[in-house]
């Protein structure tokens, strides 16, 4: 592990709510990743899959059971809160904002709590409103602006205490699709132009996609794929396939599919039956050949599916459940 | 960490707050004004009751009592309050974000509610003395330095309470009760030798001293200053210890930013 290269690295981070005496949950299970500096890293996960409780964890706003976090090279543990100076975060479910200031008073304030207030620091903040398309709200409360800005505000006021390592759950969560494309494109953006280091935790595969360089799949608590986004897709790309037989579906072919094939799924089209098959293991087309001729299936056209994020997701989270 | 940025930061905010929330700001003034004015109507039959160490049952004595009251619920609430707002607002966890540790954005916050607490309990105590035509010594070189000795136990049970509502959220219950258990601490005799060392109690004789017999800071008891020190400090740290503790089972079951 080269740490100097590394703007986080957390090992073996394992946290368990624990219930009174009606037992415990185990949120998170042993978590181990690491995030290169000017990395933009994202965090997905269904719901309770532990994407918050991770950074929480290591924001220190929740203690683990065990496990180390060191952030550019310096324990996280020893080195609290001092270590602070180079986080900054959103989180999730939570307003972030004092809703009675203005957007401006609040960029200030939280700036300030970072020991970020020069005149040149304010000059940056001016810059941050002007890329978040925010200039003519900056002496508006809080309270007045719409979800979109309010949640953009927040992304500022992370952004303004220029910490080197910035953490967004949920960012985009709430946010129409024209907001949500903006955010993500200044977001691309500000990681070219600063370098700064991002983990993003979304249930937005799309804001995954257009805006992270790698990602860690976590569910159940535990890592279940890290990996480059585009090498993720290409992975997937070439597992997918798509179908379409001469007729109706044959006779009990669906279930055959989803028994072999986790994900798998049959629907009748208009031209005949339409299957689309994920393929884990090159000799698998083989075993689907198989299959269809078992079943006397003629194949009309076969090509890969389309492939997105939300599908290579659906698809790490549907094996994942079944080898569960 | 310069903490000269963080409390100017804070005193700023608090400050915006204060304008922002203006009318509630008077609104509870002018309630506290009111209460006092039912005391004072009530005054004769009540006299023989109330006692602030020497000057049982004056009522310059009541004006004190009720103006070193007033601003222990000021200092005792803002804290406590303000930790639940900020974990209601879901602003907590962003304070607890500070490099310079969560204690001292409290410990900011604190001095703020302070200074901006001098302006409007004045009032009050003007507004106090108008009403009942007893004016008292106002040396403020004696007065300030007796009031912060005074309200460090306050202080201390701000933060005791702030810890628990980290933990236990809905207590609201607890501080209608502190407001009655401080008048209790602010009325107990201080020739009691075991009242000594209770909160508020000494200090609270000391500021009748100089407010109804105009002594000053250095004609004071220099035994009494120290004990009403030591014990004011000693609940503080009381206080902190317990916040300290109620922090760790927050940070533990993950409940800083739930409320």
């Amino acid at each position: 592990m080269d740490i100097t290269r590394n703007a986080l690295a957390v090992e073996s981070l394992t946290k368990t709510f624990r219930d009174g005496g009606r037992g415990s949950v185990k949120a998170v299970d042993n978590v181990a990743f690491q995030v290169e500096q000017g990395e933009v890293v994202g965090l997905l996960g269904p719901n309770g899959a532990g994407k918050t409780t991770t950074i929480k964890c290591i924001l220190g706003l929740m203690r683990p059971d065990s496990g180390h976090v060191t952030v550019f090279g310096e324990d996280a543990q020893t080195n609290y809160p001092r270590i602070l100076s180079k986080m900054s975060a959103v989180l999730e479910g939570s307003r972030n904002l004092y809703w009675r200031l203005t957007v401006w008073e609040n960029i200030l304030f939280f700036s300030a709590l970072h020991g970020v207030a020069s005149p040149a620091d304010k000059r940056y903040f001016d810059h941050l409103l002007k890329l978040f398309s925010l200039e003519d709200k900056r002496n508006v409360e809080v309270r007045k602006l719409s979800q979109g800005m309010k949640q953009k505000t927040s992304v500022v006021c992370a952004l303004a205490r220029r910490a080197p390592l910035v953490f967004l759950d949920e960012p985009t969560l709430g946010l129409d699709v024209e907001t949500s494309l903006e955010l993500r494109s200044v977001l691309r953006e500000l990681s070219c132009e600063e370098g700064r280091t991002f983990v993003v935790s979304s249930h937005d595969m799309a804001v995954i996609q257009d805006v992270c360089q790698r990602v860690i799949i976590m569910s159940e608590g535990r890592i279940v794929v890290d990996d480059n986004v585009s090498h993720l897709m290409d992975l997937f790309r070439t597992r997918c396939y798509r179908i379409v037989l001469r007729g109706p579906a044959p006779e009990g072919l669906e279930k055959r599919l989803v028994h072999e094939f986790v994900g798998s799924s049959v629907a009748e089209g208009e031209q005949g039956a339409e299957i689309k098959v994920n393929l884990s293991e090159d000799e698998d087309i083989y075993r689907l050949m198989d299959i269809l001729r078992g079943v006397d299936g003629v194949i009309d056209e076969i090509s890969h599916e389309e492939i997105d994020m939300e599908k290579v997701y659906l698809e790490v989270v549907r094996k994942e459940r079944s080898f569960q | 960490m310069n903490l000269g940025t963080v409390f100017g930061a804070v005193f700023r905010r608090e400050l915006t707050m204060i304008r922002r929330y203006m009318v509630n700001s008077i609104s509870s003034l002018v309630s506290v004004y009111l209460v006092f004015i039912l005391m004072f109507m009530g005054f004769q039959s009540m006299s023989n009751y109330v006692k602030t160490g020497a000057l049982e049952g004056s009522l310059e004595g009541t004006i004190v009592g009720f103006f070193v009251w007033t601003f222990t619920i000021y200092a005792f609430s803002d804290l406590s309050w303000s930790l639940i707002s900020e974990a209601q607002a879901g602003t907590l966890e962003q304070l607890y974000l500070a490099p310079c540790g969560f204690k001292w954005v409290g410990a900011c916050t604190v001095i703020s509610n302070f200074i901006f607490s001098l302006v409007p309990i004045m009032v009050l105590l003007f507004a106090m003395m108008a009403t009942t035509g007893k004016w008292l010594n106002l040396d403020f070189v004696s007065l300030i330095p007796l009031l912060l000795i005074t309200l460090l136990g306050a202080y201390g049970f701000g933060f005791a309470l702030g810890g628990l509502a980290l933990v236990f959220k809905r207590i609201q219950a607890f501080f209608q009760i502190m407001q009655f258990v401080f008048v209790g601490f602010l009325i107990v005799p201080t020739r009691l030798a075991w009242a000594k060392f209770l909160p508020l109690a000494v200090g609270n004789d000391l500021i009748s001293t100089v407010m109804v017999d105009g002594a000053r800071l250095w004609e004071l008891p220099l035994n009494d200053i120290l004990t009403a020190t030591a014990v004011g400090a000693a609940y503080l740290a009381i206080g902190i210890v317990i916040f300290s503790c109620c922090e760790n089972v927050a940070k533990s079951r993950g409940l800083l930013g739930h409320y």
